[in-house]
This record gives structure tokens, sequence and C-alpha cells, in this order.
């Protein structure tokens, strides 16, 4: 009976400097956080990572003026659009941000996952300390690897096609797009997402940009990209109508 | 430290949903500096993913009877704005018949349809927008 008593409490020690050890790899993210603009950002905060188009090299500002974004100072109306979005592709990283969605984030031993309402997109941030892939094809919402430093989660997504906007104006990248994000809390407990742009195809030098989030006790409700297809005919009678 | 009373948290939640009425697209299908108002009865009320439309009767100068369209953000954003409160979003929050006031940009086209500012249920209670 002794034996079994000191087996039961040795495993609890275990489990629980297990969990203690997890517990302290970082703040606890999880939650259902929604948009938190700071105000400077509110004019853009839904269709952009900073206030004016970053520093593009003539391939990217080629990208650029060949897009037909639905947000911004170039803005036209659905129909006339070629965001692949619209399409019901992913939106990329970090574009999916720009999406006034809110995203659950949950902690998992080894990932933190986020789920985001629009379309339900999930992002699958390894924290395992695995290296990057390198056999997969590149992807819509590139390859994420992350890292604790303190309290802060560090991501690195690389592998990204380059049929994605960085955001809802038309800003384009290559597949050279490497996207880092320092993810914590502030001290009023708002979520921080500072990011790091580099790819030296498109823009001439890294820019950064920042989102922040406030925590709330919403549910992640539906949204499928599809119902924006479904829409189109409303779009067309409204943008192609003719007076008897 | 500066705190948010209620009443400016509201005030700010509906200046911010005023600012980003549409949610999958811009609004470059609307005057974002014209204004229009329209009052009829709910034809159709559609509590859909992207934007939450809404059809009213109205009666024209001449006597007539035109359908006005009116478009929302997501109903999920509705919802959640206006939780616990009289002026929560639901399916049935309108119904068939309900005299409505519409406010918003009109169709730059000419079409009768707005990117809706303001919505002022029958009972003259405002479940979108403010003054």
């Amino acid at each position: 009976m002794m034996y079994k008593q000191l087996v039961a409490l040795v495993i609890i020690l275990v489990i629980s400097l297990c969990n203690n050890v997890f517990a302290q790899a970082g703040d606890d993210f999880s939650g259902v956080w929604t948009n938190n603009p700071p105000e400077e950002n509110r004019g853009f905060q839904n269709s952009a990572l900073r206030a004016d188009p970053p520093p593009m090299t003539p391939w990217g500002q080629a990208r650029y003026d060949q897009a037909k974004p639905t947000f911004g100072s170039r803005s036209v109306p659905v129909l006339e659009t070629n965001d692949p979005v619209y399409e019901c592709f992913r939106p990329g990283t970090p574009r999916i941000y720009m999406h006034p969605f809110p995203m659950e984030i949950i902690h998992s031993e080894g990932r933190v996952l986020m789920l985001f309402e629009y379309d339900h997109v999930v992002r699958q941030i390894y924290t395992d300390g695995r290296e990057h892939r390198t056999d997969l094809a590149p992807m819509w919402m590139g390859d994420s690897a992350g890292h604790w430093e303190g309290k802060t989660l560090v991501v690195e997504t690389v592998n990204f096609n380059d049929k994605t906007w960085i955001d809802r104006e038309g800003v384009p990248h290559s597949d050279q797009l490497r996207v880092e994000e320092r993810i914590h809390l502030d001290d009023e407990g708002n979520l921080l997402i500072d990011i790091l742009i580099e790819d030296p195809i498109a823009f001439t030098e890294s820019w950064t940009g920042q989102r922040r989030y406030r925590r709330v006790g919403w549910d992640i409700e539906e949204f499928s990209c599809m119902d924006n297809v479904n829409f189109v005919p409303f779009e067309e009678e409204v943008l192609n109508y003719e007076a008897n | 430290m500066f705190r948010l009373t209620f009443n400016t948290a509201i005030l700010a939640s509906l200046l911010c949903f005023s600012i980003q009425a549409t949610a999958h697209h811009g609004g470059a299908a609307y005057d974002g500096s014209l204004s229009k108002t329209v009052t009829g009865k709910v034809s159709k009320f559609h509590f859909i993913n992207p934007h939450v439309l809404i059809y009213i009767e109205v009666e024209d100068e001449s006597g007539g009877v035109v359908e006005w369209s009116g478009e929302l953000t997501s109903p999920n954003r509705l919802a959640r704005m206006e939780r616990g409160s009289t002026t929560s979003w639901s399916k049935d929050i309108l119904q068939t018949g309900d005299e409505i006031t519409l406010s918003g940009n009109p169709a730059r086209s000419g079409a009768p349809s707005l990117r809706l500012r303001k919505v002022i249920d029958s009972n003259g209670v405002v479940l979108v927008g403010g003054d």
C-alpha cells in the first residue's frame, strides 16, 4: 500500500514538473482575440500593414501596378478585382490578420494553433524545435516554425508561393518572402504581433508592421469564403444597374 | 490610467462600425460622399455571410413602389457587437412588413441600394449607427 502511494506521488510530481516546464515556455495566449488597433493604425488596419506602400523593387512595383484591390486608394468594385482571395484562395501571412474577424489561439504541446474565423483558416506554428520542411512545394500560408524567447513567441514563416498579397491593397511578394513575428502580451493584456517583412525580390529593404488584439469572450463562428462567391449576383445587380 | 466608461465604449464601437461597415470588400460600388435615407416595409431580410441584406419597399413620388436594398457587415459581427443588449442582432430581428428606416451611401450606378450606416426599426430603436 505504501509503495503504491509512493509511485502515485512520483507520477504526480513528474506530471506536475512537465506541465510546469511547458507552462514556463512563454505567456499563455489561449483564447479568442479581436483587433484592437491603436488610434494611429485605425485608418488602414483592415486593409494594410502600414499606412503607405512599402519600398518596392521594380519587380514589386510592376506587380503592385497590376493589382486591382477592393481596398485602399486604388480600390475597384468586387466584380473588377483580381484579388486572389475572391477566388477563395488562402489569404496568406500576414494578410490573414487584416480580415476583420476574430481568431482563437490554442496552445498544444509542441504547437501553437491559430484558428481564424475567416474561412476557418488554421495556422500551425510548430514549437517543438523542428526545422522548416524542405519536402513541400510553396504554400499559400507558408511554413511556420516558432520558438520562445522568454515570454515572446518568435515565429518564422517561409516557403510561400508568390500568388498571395501581403495585404488587401495589392502589395505583392515573391516566393522569397520571409515573415518574422514576435508575439507577446503588453502590460494591459493586449496581444501584440510585431511583424518583420523581408523579400529581396519584391522590396528594396525589410519593413515592419504591428497588429494589436484584445481578448474577448466570443465564439469563433462560421464564415465560409464561398459565401462571398454566392454574394456575386447581388454585387452584379448593384454594379450593372440600368434605370428603366 | 484612462478607462473607458461603458457609454464611451458603446459610442466607440458604433463609430468603429460606421467606419468599417463592410468586411469582405471595400466600398467602391457606393458613393461615400453622399447620404440617402429611405423608409418602407421590409420585403426580405437575409441574415447571411458575408453581408446582411435588408430589402424594403419604398413608395416613390409618383405613387409607385421601389424595392431598395441595404448592405451591412457580416451577421457574426452584428451579433457580437450587440450581444446582451436590446439591439442584439439575430436572424429574427426584422420581420417582413416591419416599417423601418435605412440610411447610407447610395450606389454609384444609380441602383436603389445603400451601403448602410444607420438602421432604425419600427419602434424607433436604432439598430445600427447613430448621430
